[in-house]
């Protein structure tokens, strides 16, 4: 029952995970296990300091979990799931002996809870780093999607040669884009270092260091279902040995209850069948106190404000306001920005052209993992708007899609000593042929037509930038300059104040013949030169 | 030499024949669908192409994500109707390719190619954007290019059929069939950086040589070619032909570019070609059928 329940939350989990792309109707939720996670929520309302809508969806867990228990971990969570899946697989046949620092293990997932929400209340999102859903969804974006979509390439490529001969035509022709990511490696090693944190214990992360599972311990002794031993018990401790989660004591009747997450693993497994779950209204008892030393308490608390007092008063603070990198368009001003993403890596899977990247140190801790627009690798579609309406804190607004090109990212600014057509007198138009808004045009400049860019009309979409054919760094590329970055409102209304016009400009191309394609002396042919 | 403008009212001369080789051109004024299946019919229907079982390719331009108004993108309908006559003609199987500049499954979507030609069977719109799909050819006559790779299928066809856009060009002038074929290489980069572009399309069009040329005319995208925005004129025609020269440069003559009148001998790509041999440029020398619905 339980393992039924894991596997379609999980397939649940990853069906979300895969929809969340190009053309998510509004209706579905791809991001709701996400918005379900109250740390995350918690994070991103106390960083960000105000109430975020789709942050409240983490009260129906936190409800749930007062009802109920600490169900989460054991039923629903999918990087536990994760674990007890690839447990199953690695370590099935691995004998474990109680951890000597059991106790004061135990208190480390209460320790950096008390880390995570110190550094909220500084103004630093710090939970994604150890937040089992974020972890998942980062470990999904950055290693499972890639390597899912080299697979079934890998697999269509070896089905093509039957496909063509069965006249599959559509088979014949099928290829998935492929995704690439900076800091897929890093990602790995870290979700690898979590699974093999179960050489030491069955669930070494859910017990030990998970703050999710920290959070909703806290309360879980409330719920109504509690593990109940009867007079049957013979002491044989067969329950206590396989409970994964280490939560029954010595004495087997007695239950950790902010540690048990119901699996009922103790109720088959009692040879005398006197394990029961009824439904009982009693509070906690005298297991459910969570003993964290004072100092622990102390070193925790003033951990979780100088983590937060160093991420957030560096260089990279002061340079918030002329920062270089260029957002996802619907992104919020930066500094509200950092404090309300929790690098989940939702965006950057559901991004259509593969241009939002996650960043290593390009705005320094506080912006690690944060999506940027990598211009030279993929432009952004303008049909496309999925990055916010997949963001779960809304660090990245959904909006229409007139709205999100609105939304002006940055602008393109020509470097003309690179340009072929500015430094070799080439014909290259590419940039031009490729811009959707006409921003680039062409007037003539010492007998050439040269490209100019029209910046009320760039919205740094950055395909000039992605398809300039210079080698290196593009001659054309996008400056975050002249973005929009609101909180609220709209972006339409604000592109019209400032003038901007993202639209079609008809009369704007200057005609000049010379490298038109056209000439007017046609029929003498080549008379004229041609410049290779 | 027709006047610029939309013009063409005129009905043609008297068509007591669609015989074979009887036009070099076929004009027609009208709705696209109307004029499409007119322009064919022009040439003998497209069973004089299109034979039992063979596999057809069209080669629309739906090269952009952008709705067939812009003048980006062949009109989906004209696109469709093309497809049915060759199903209807027996064609074993129909394959609309094109490889695009913007990401493939958008330009399906947007250009309205895919949804048109739905629920034809045997019909099949692919967009392709991976070198895995392309096979290299050398060029033999080739002046600046010696080697191109080209859309595997495109070369194992038994037809093919181009059906441009007409759309003005910041390189080219024009983009009508021939700039067309660049839809249906891999290296196009090199086309801007390494060669120049009109000396490299007529070396296209020696190796790549559609047998029948459809002009989607109904409407021109007179300035801000090739990826729009810019001035969309209706235009209302459709120009086909099996000489791929002669119909390039017609529709040179159908609308003013960047303001200004234009023959066919003043686009430099149409005439390299030409001067190759490979098709005839001056309109007042072709055979026209030209015909209004």
């Amino acid at each position: 029952m339980r393992t039924i329940v894991q596997a379609l939350s999980l397939l649940l989990f990853s069906l979300l995970f895969f929809l969340a792309t190009y053309k998510l109707p509004d209706w579905l939720l791809a991001d709701i296990y996400l918005r379900l996670d109250p740390l995350l929520g918690l994070n991103a309302i106390f960083a960000a300091r105000e109430v975020i809508g789709r942050s409240l969806w983490g009260l129906v867990t936190i409800g749930a979990t007062l009802l109920i228990g600490r169900f989460f971990c054991g039923y629903i969570c999918p990087m536990g799931i994760s674990i007890d899946f690839l447990n199953h697989l690695f370590f099935r046949k691995k004998k474990y002996k109680i951890l000597k620092t059991e106790t004061s293990l135990r208190k480390a997932k209460y320790l950096l809870l008390i880390v995570f929400v110190m550094a909220a209340i500084t103004g630093l999102s710090l939970a994604f780093l150890m937040d089992p859903i974020a972890l998942l969804t980062r470990f999904y974006t950055f290693f499972i999607y890639p390597l899912a979509i080299t697979l079934i390439n890998l697999l269509l490529d070896l089905i093509r040669p039957l496909s063509k001969a069965l006249g599959w035509i559509t088979l014949t022709h099928l290829h998935y884009f492929q995704p690439v990511f900076y800091m897929s490696a890093i990602t790995l090693l870290i979700f690898g270092g979590i699974i093999a944190l179960n050489l030491l214990a069955p669930r070494f992360w859910c017990r030990y260091l998970c703050p999710l599972g920290a959070m909703l311990s806290l309360i879980s002794p409330l719920g109504i279902f509690k593990r109940r031993v009867s007079e049957e018990c013979n002491e044989c401790k067969k329950c206590q040995k396989n409970c994964p989660m280490g939560a029954i004591l010595d004495d087997p009747r007695k239950t950790h209850l902010q540690e048990c997450f119901q699996c009922r693993t103790c109720v088959h497994v009692c040879p005398q069948n006197a394990i029961t779950f009824p439904a009982s209204l009693s509070i906690g008892g005298e297991y459910s106190k969570i003993d964290l030393s004072r100092r622990g308490f102390i070193y925790s608390l003033a951990g979780g404000l100088g983590v937060g007092f160093l991420a957030t008063h560096t260089p990279f603070t002061r340079l918030q306001g002329k920062h270089h990198l260029i957002r996802a368009p619907g992104a919020i001003p930066e500094t509200e920005f950092l404090r309300t993403c929790i690098r989940c890596g939702e965006c950057m899977k559901s991004c259509l052209t593969n241009t939002l990247q996650p960043c290593l140190w390009e705005s320094g801790f506080s912006g690690l993992w944060t999506p940027k627009m990598d211009l030279r690798l993929a432009p952004c579609d303008q049909n496309c708007n999925v990055c916010g309406k997949v963001c779960p804190t809304q660090a990245i607004r959904s909006v229409s899609l007139e709205e999100k090109n609105h939304a002006k990212v940055g602008t393109a600014i020509l470097l003309k000593e690179k340009c072929l057509v500015w430094a070799q007198n080439k014909i290259c138009l590419i940039c031009d042929e490729i811009c959707p808004y006409n921003a680039i045009v062409f007037r003539p400049v010492e007998g050439y037509g040269r490209p100019f860019v029209i910046a009320s009309k760039c919205n740094g979409c950055g395909f000039c930038e992605q398809r300039c054919p210079v080698l290196g760094d593009s001659a054309i590329v996008v400056v975050p300059d002249g973005e929009i970055r609101l909180k609220e409102g709209s972006y339409v209304v604000e592109a019209k104040k400032l003038q901007l016009e993202f639209k079609a400009d008809p009369g704007d191309d200057k005609f000049i013949l010379e490298g038109s394609g056209f000439k007017l002396d046609g029929d003498t042919g080549e008379k004229k030169k041609v410049k290779y | 030499m027709a006047a610029a403008g939309a013009a063409l009212g005129v009905a043609g001369r008297p068509s007591f024949s669609f015989a074979k080789e009887e036009y070099d051109l076929a004009v027609i004024s009208g709705e696209p669908v109307a004029a499409t299946k007119k322009a064919l019919e022009v040439f003998g229907g497209i069973s004089r192409f299109v034979k039992k079982g063979i596999r057809v390719v069209l080669k629309p331009n739906m090269s952009f994500a952008r709705t067939p108004d812009v003048g980006t993108t062949t009109h989906p309908l004209v696109v469709a109707t093309v497809a049915e006559a060759c199903i209807r003609a027996g064609a074993r199987q129909v394959l609309i390719l094109d490889y695009t500049l913007h990401r493939a499954e958008l330009c399906l979507e947007r250009t309205g190619i895919r949804e048109a030609c739905r629920n034809i069977s045997g019909v099949y719109v692919q967009a392709v954007q991976e070198r895995k799909f392309f096979k290299e050819i050398p060029i033999p006559q080739g002046k600046v290019l010696d080697r191109v790779e080209v859309i595997k299928e495109v070369l194992d066809c038994d037809v093919l059929i181009n059906l441009p856009v007409a759309k003005s060009h910041s390189a080219t002038g024009v983009s009508l069939g021939i700039k067309g074929l660049m839809g249906l290489i891999w290296d196009r980069e090199s086309f801007h950086s390494r060669v120049n572009i009109n000396h490299a399309l007529s070396d296209l069009a020696t190796v790549i040589k559609p047998q029948l040329t459809i002009l989607d005319a109904t409407r021109a995208l007179t300035t801000g070619g090739p990826g729009g925005p810019g001035k969309v004129i209706k235009t209302d025609l459709i120009i086909a032909g099996t000489d791929p020269v002669a119909v390039d440069s017609y529709g040179v003559s159908i609308a003013p570019w960047y303001g200004q009148n234009f023959k066919g001998r003043q686009v430099e790509h149409l005439l390299f070609a030409h001067q190759r041999g490979m098709g005839k440029i001056d309109t007042d020398q072709l055979k026209i059928y030209k015909g209004t619905l």
